[in-house]
């Protein structure tokens, strides 16, 4: 048997590794590439570069209302003092967990429960199936009205009912209970979510190996071992996808709360999102609304640095 | 000179300008012969109107009394052959506004390019919602209009930051004290004058006499105090089961202070000390004896009684007038238009519902704000119009042309014509034309929301009064409606956020 040393590392000089080129290179590497893209980079610089580096910018300003913009008063980091050492900034945030960790999750766990039935050949499926996206394809600011006529404290369809068939002795109290209204919302928006990720789900489900869960059926799975062990598996990518974008969406969400409830009531529906747009625009303090964003933005970047770490895994697999 | 004893009476005459030469003397009768306002702060006078006898009755005596000439009364500010350039920016009527409105806005542009035809005008009709940021990004980049209308408190902002030209009726011939007084507050900040009233207007208590009846309550009369209205819910909740008060307390809803401010006033609280005759805005009254009351009011409708709309944490006025039509409300806080809303609404009725809605209408009543410990009061609303300062205008200012517009714009006949059915004439004297008298005989229950006018107080005018209004007094009453905290702690926590924010934080 012979040895081929140049493989082994022995006497011939070892073979240079391959540095990774950086940003720089690449870009003078296919320079025309990037040409094409340059006109569109431009306008992201201008619609979104230029306005993230603005409200970094005014983060670092006091904003009074009696001052015009050019004689914005700069406090360095006292804007972000300010917001995280008061106590309403840790209740807005105690509130956008909730809001978001049970949106995420409900919206999740109903729309994995609604994709599976789906994926099953059954009469009438399509129907449903419509059916089911309607919540997806209606606009929220509807959506969140309708929502709100039907918990209304005095004149609401459930207050209605649950006073008819005997459940309570008046109507339920939803959205102006500060105990009930989160709660109350949170249901309004996982109804519009989970139909999102039962698309997300359902074209997961497609890639799972039909002949895998044949042989599992053969070799005596059950139901739940089959689904545990097998489907779960290949929707692995998919959920995390899925998670991260309805948490970033969750964060972000203004449109519900901001129709339904506008915080209240006592600021118990207040999340991260309404609380800025309150700052900025109702009370014009500027550069406190900006350091706010900010600090949501480094949130939203780290979320963001995950999801793209979850879309690439596969990529950099093959790479390596 | 005018004599006194001309005013307020009924022959037609000619309308009487007080341009700049009525004598000290005059005033001085003139102020001493006034007894106080109704509200019992200023002694006021336009030529033709006395305030000491506002009433609907007087309002009515006086209307179509006096002849106008306005082409004429601002050619003595600019020349009519002036040739110069106009750029205004207002909020003008929509689609959903009443055809009277359009016809009244197509007449005033006809009789301004009549008056002033060498002056090119450049109008531009915004929306409401898009106003105040158009104009703010507007004025930051050197691109404002000469002349804007803007809605009674928008005004303080841009004074507040030097992008306003001092502007007094006195510049454009006319008088301060042809103006509400409360009206003229919200032009001044810091002791300067930076615009002149354009229209005013106050809101009015609505009642359903049948409702009132049905509850052992005289129908024709409305509650006289607010712990009236405290008893009146109460009792109507009790006998009846359908919502007394339409209380309104949202969070970031400017519905809310409309509603809840006159109520705090009348119980002699405020925020800051704007129901003074000369208001700093320095001192915090948001925790006072009066203040605490008129919170604890609202808590015993809310919480001990019951007797106002669960959903009030939640509602706007839109919210109150479903209800109301639909005889599930009994009483609430709203303008004179509310009436055509309601005629609107029984019109989209059907069946049983028709009838019920048009006996709602049939039985709707109006009547002045309830009355306090303190006062009778009721928030002053409005516009005015200002001129941009010379250097943040696009193409820079022409003062006379700007002038002979303010002039002719807040004169008694358009500032009348121009606020047909929603407001009324900025100018006092506007309330003496057969315009106005048209108005009465037209538009039902205008004489009494009318009547309020003189209890108008206009929220305090600072920069931050939106904050105060719109957040911290509606944050106040929820925190005090859902048990979050004591009626005392509520007060007390607001009237802090209140201090930190005249601190300046």
């Amino acid at each position: 048997m012979t040895i081929d040393v140049a493989h082994q590392g022995g006497a011939m000089p070892a073979p240079r590794l391959r540095r990774k080129p950086n940003v720089f290179q690449r870009i003078v590497r296919h320079w025309n590439d990037y040409t094409y893209i340059a006109p569109a980079l431009l306008v992201m610089l201008l619609v979104i570069a230029f306005p993230i580096y603005y409200t970094i910018e005014l983060s670092f300003f006091k904003t009074p209302a009696n001052l015009s913009m050019d004689k914005k008063i700069f406090v360095g980091l006292d804007n972000y003092w300010a917001i995280l050492t008061s106590r309403s900034f840790w209740d807005v945030t105690y509130n956008t967990l909730i809001w978001t960790v049970f949106s995420t999750f409900f919206a999740f766990v109903l729309g994995l429960g609604a994709a599976l039935a789906l994926n099953r050949e059954f009469l009438g499926r399509g129907i449903l199936r419509a059916l089911l996206l309607i919540p997806y394809v209606i606009s929220a600011v509807a959506a969140s009205y309708v929502w709100k006529w039907l918990y209304h404290s005095d004149f609401g369809v459930i207050g209605a009912l649950s006073v008819q068939f005997g459940f309570t002795d008046r109507p339920i109290n939803f959205l102006d209970n500060i105990y009930t209204a989160l709660p109350a919302i949170i249901v309004v928006n996982i109804w519009k979510e989970f139909s999102f990720a039962m698309i997300m789900l359902l074209a997961g489900l497609q890639t799972v190996p039909d002949q895998l869960l044949r042989a599992a059926q053969v070799d005596g799975a059950n139901a739940w071992q089959r689904f545990w062990h097998i489907t779960m598996p290949h929707l692995k990518g998919v959920s995390m996808v899925t998670i991260l974008l309805l948490v970033v969406t969750n964060l972000n969400s203004f449109i519900i709360p901001w129709i339904m409830t506008g915080g209240g009531p006592a600021g118990a529906t207040d999340i991260w999102i309404t609380q800025i747009y309150q700052m900025a625009f109702g009370r014009i303090r500027f550069g406190m609304a900006s350091a706010y964003s900010v600090i949501l933005f480094i949130v939203m970047m780290l979320l963001g640095y995950f999801y793209v770490k979850a879309l690439t895994r596969g990529d950099e697999a093959k790479v390596g | 000179m005018t004599s006194l004893l001309d005013r307020g009476g009924v022959g037609l005459r000619p309308h009487r300008r007080k341009f700049l030469n009525r004598s000290v003397a005059a005033r001085t009768v003139a102020a001493l012969l006034a007894t106080t306002m109704i509200t019992g702060s200023t002694a006021s006078f336009a030529a033709n109107v006395d305030l000491s006898k506002w009433s609907p009755e007087y309002i009515k005596s006086i209307a179509g009394t006096a002849e106008v000439d306005t082409a004429a009364d601002c050619a003595k500010v600019v020349p009519r052959d002036y040739k110069g350039r106009l750029t205004y920016w207002w909020v003008g009527p929509t689609q959903a506004q009443p055809e009277i409105d359009h016809k009244m806005n197509a007449e005033f542009w006809a009789a301004w390019k009549e008056a002033y035809p060498n002056i090119e005008t450049d109008a531009q009709n915004l929306d409401y919602n898009d106003m105040l940021n158009k104009v703010r990004t507007a004025a930051l980049g050197n691109a404002a209009p000469m002349v804007a209308k803007f809605p009674i408190l928008w005004g303080v902002e841009f004074a507040a930051k030097g992008q306003l030209q001092e502007l007094k009726p006195e510049d454009v011939g006319y008088e301060t004290s042809d103006f509400w007084p409360g009206a003229m507050k919200s032009v001044t900040y810091e002791g300067k004058t930076y615009g002149i009233p354009t229209n005013n207007e106050t809101m009015a208590f609505i009642w359903n006499a049948k409702i009132f009846a049905d509850a052992g309550l005289d129908p024709e009369k409305p509650p006289a105090t607010w712990d009236d209205v405290v008893k009146y819910s109460k009792q109507i909740k009790d006998k009846l089961g359908v919502n007394g008060y339409g209380l309104v307390a949202r969070q970031n809803a400017g519905n809310t202070p409309f509603r809840y401010m006159p109520q705090l006033w009348s119980y002699g609280g405020g925020v800051l000390d704007e129901t003074s005759d000369t208001p700093a805005y320095k001192t915090v009254e948001l925790n006072n004896a009066g203040s605490k009351a008129a919170l604890q009011a609202a808590y015993d409708m809310y919480v001990r009684d019951k007797s106002v709309p669960a959903s009030a944490l939640t509602n706007t006025q839109n919210e109150n007038q479903n209800p109301f039509i639909a005889g599930q409300l009994a009483m609430m806080i709203a303008h004179p238009a509310e009436y055509a809303k309601m005629v609107d609404l029984a019109s989209k009725a059907t069946g049983a519902d028709k009838e019920k809605a048009d006996a709602v209408v049939a039985n709707m009543r109006y009547g002045l704000l309830p009355s306090g410990p303190a006062r009778r009061a009721v928030v002053f609303g409005g516009s005015n119009v200002h001129i941009f300062a010379p250097e943040l205008v696009d193409g820079g200012l022409d003062e006379k042309a700007a002038k002979a517009f303010v002039c002719f714009s807040t004169g008694p006949e358009w500032s009348t014509k121009l606020a047909w059915v929603g407001s009324n004439p900025g100018h006092l004297d506007g309330f003496t034309t057969k315009w106005m008298k048209e108005r009465l005989d037209t538009i039902k229950f205008l004489d009494v929301t009318t009547s309020m006018l003189p209890s108008g107080i206009p929220f305090p005018v600072i920069p931050e009064q939106a904050e105060l209004m719109n957040i911290i007094v509606p944050d106040m009453l929820q925190n005090a409606l859902t048990g979050k905290m004591t009626v005392d702690q509520a007060a007390d926590d607001a009237a802090k956020k209140v201090q930190d924010l005249l601190d300046g934080m």
